[in-house]
């Protein structure tokens, strides 16, 4: 009787025990890395300032050995994207344009201990989201150069089934969230992507990852590191390529680009979409006035910081 | 009160320069018709210039010419009584937050701000270091007639062609851990079809 009892307790303390344990908010982010490794398909719906949409997902951890996985908007527009291996294999026409071509960079493993350096990585608390019992998790920044992430991981796949962005004063900047999630593989019917889904050109060499890099941003948020360039032939004789230049602090990403205005008198400009902000400075360079345009999910004061302090590289330098 | 000073003192009250006076002319002649489209049209523009309209038609000038009734005619006798301006000023802030809250009313994203603003659940205890506000989604109602506007404030032409290549070449870098691309790519289709 005294030894069943005991063997009770025990057994109660461990039930309690085991959910309370060990998961910390740095664990359920690297499960959350983990979680591409499942079969899944759902329907989400995306918020911003002035849009909202919904979209199906469906992905395959291993399909003919590959991990796909194939997005198409249900409202409006049939916006399509096919991903092989986290590389963009189709996209629907109206998201391509002249400088989509998807990732040149494969997607960058994610580093919870790095992240840890630049946001403080709390367990807010449970919720349920889309039918589903989930762990919210609170990204805070450390400092004032990036937004909060406030992520909805499912409890039992630690899949995202929400995430929301926050700027300071503590606005939503946008919503990701699943309304409906089942844990099946799709078909490879579901992964066909329909007609209008136009395979990219890996023609990498018109658009290569460049080794050297003409400019340089003198000053960069702490935790931001340079991810890749790419530059693009601009159409026109002697015009220089634009550049495109990608920061990340392993959550947020901003792009730089330098664009020759080949003569044009163009004003500088800023702008917000959601959570994206785009800041324009000119700036003469010894080949001319180009501008500079820094587009990111970070806060305005520090994109404008980064166009700022964007300089000519000197004299092909050793990096 | 002749039809032209009446569309002057429309347009200043859509830019909330308006004495109660004034007011009060412009709401006795919302009963016609023509004025009533001529506001429901400045509206429109207004909402549309901010790039916040889905369909305001939503009349106010009834709720707002009973408020005035219900309220107790400006006091005469001291004119440079700091009170009365106040109280003009008052007049006109109201109306002009009424009108934005029947915009955004009819607003289906600000809806969805709204009710999102409402549902605090996890995030309550959510508050970041720097902010002195309660709860964080909570003041998020005011996101949307505070951004608007800012949206492509004074884009060029130039910006106008570069701009949407640029967010969409930046929103389709990789993104993140398994919602890698579920977000950037949403982003991206948000960009388009607006």
């Amino acid at each position: 009787m005294t030894a069943g009892w005991r063997a009770w307790c025990l057994g109660l303390g461990m039930l309690c025990a085991v959910p309370a344990q060990a998961e910390t908010a740095e664990d359920w982010l690297q499960r959350m890395h983990d979680a591409s490794q499942l079969d899944y398909q759902g329907v989400f719906i995306y918020e911003r300032n002035g849009s909202f949409s919904s979209h199906q997902l469906w992905h395959a951890a291993t399909m003919h050995g590959e991990r796909r996985e194939r997005l198409l908007q249900l409202d409006g527009p049939a916006h399509e994207v096919l991903r092989v291996n986290g590389r963009t294999r189709c996209l629907s026409s109206d998201l391509q344009g002249p400088l989509a071509e998807g990732q040149v960079w494969p997607a960058r493993e994610l580093d919870v201990g790095q992240l840890a350096n630049w946001y403080v990585l709390r367990l807010l608390g449970s919720s349920r989201v889309a039918g589903r019992d989930a762990v919210v998790l609170g990204l805070l920044p450390r400092d004032p150069h990036r937004h909060a992430f406030e992520l909805h991981l499912d409890r039992q796949t630690a899949l995202p089934l929400k995430s929301v962005l926050l700027n300071e004063q503590g606005q939503m900047l946008e919503r990701f969230q699943f309304t409906s999630l089942q844990l099946q593989a799709p078909t490879s019917t579901d992964l066909q992507p329909g007609a209008d889904c136009r395979t990219l050109d890996t023609d990498v060499s018109a658009l290569s990852a460049a080794q050297t890099n003409d400019w340089q941003v003198g000053w960069l948020p702490p935790g931001f590191s340079a991810q890749g360039v790419i530059r693009r032939p601009v159409p026109g004789d002697g015009v220089p390529p634009l550049q495109c230049l990608l920061f990340a602090d392993g959550l947020a990403r901003f792009s730089v680009f330098v664009e020759h205005l080949g003569g044009l008198s163009v004003e500088e400009a800023h702008s917000q979409l959601g959570p994206t902000v785009a800041v324009s400075r000119r700036l003469s360079a010894r080949s001319g006035e180009v501008m500079v345009t820094v587009v990111g999910e970070i806060p305005l004061g520090t994109a404008e910081r980064i166009a700022l302090s964007v300089r000519e590289a000197q004299e092909q330098a050793s990096d | 009160m002749s039809r032209e000073s009446l569309q002057e003192s429309l347009s200043a009250l859509m830019d909330n320069e308006t004495d109660e006076l004034e007011l009060r002319r412009v709401l006795a002649a919302c009963e016609e018709p023509q004025m009533r489209e001529r506001w429901q049209r400045y509206q429109l523009a207004r909402a549309a210039m901010h790039g916040e309209l889905r369909e305001p038609r939503l009349d106010l000038a009834a709720a707002v010419s009973a408020a005035l009734t219900v309220e107790e005619a400006p006091v005469v006798k001291s004119p440079r009584q700091p009170l009365r301006t106040l109280g003009r000023f008052a007049v006109a802030a109201s109306v002009t937050v009424a009108v934005l809250a029947g915009v955004r009313l009819y607003n289906q994203d600000s809806l969805q701000q709204q009710s999102l603003a409402q549902q605090s659940t996890a995030p309550s205890s959510f508050n970041l270091p720097q902010v002195q506000g309660p709860a964080l989604l909570a003041a998020y109602g005011q996101q949307a007639a505070s951004s608007a506007p800012e949206q492509g404030a004074s884009v060029s032409a130039w910006h106008q062609q570069r701009l949407p290549e640029y967010l969409r070449q930046h929103a389709q870098q990789v993104g993140m851990g398994a919602a890698d691309g579920a977000l950037p790519y949403a982003r991206a289709a948000s960009m388009q079809g607006n």
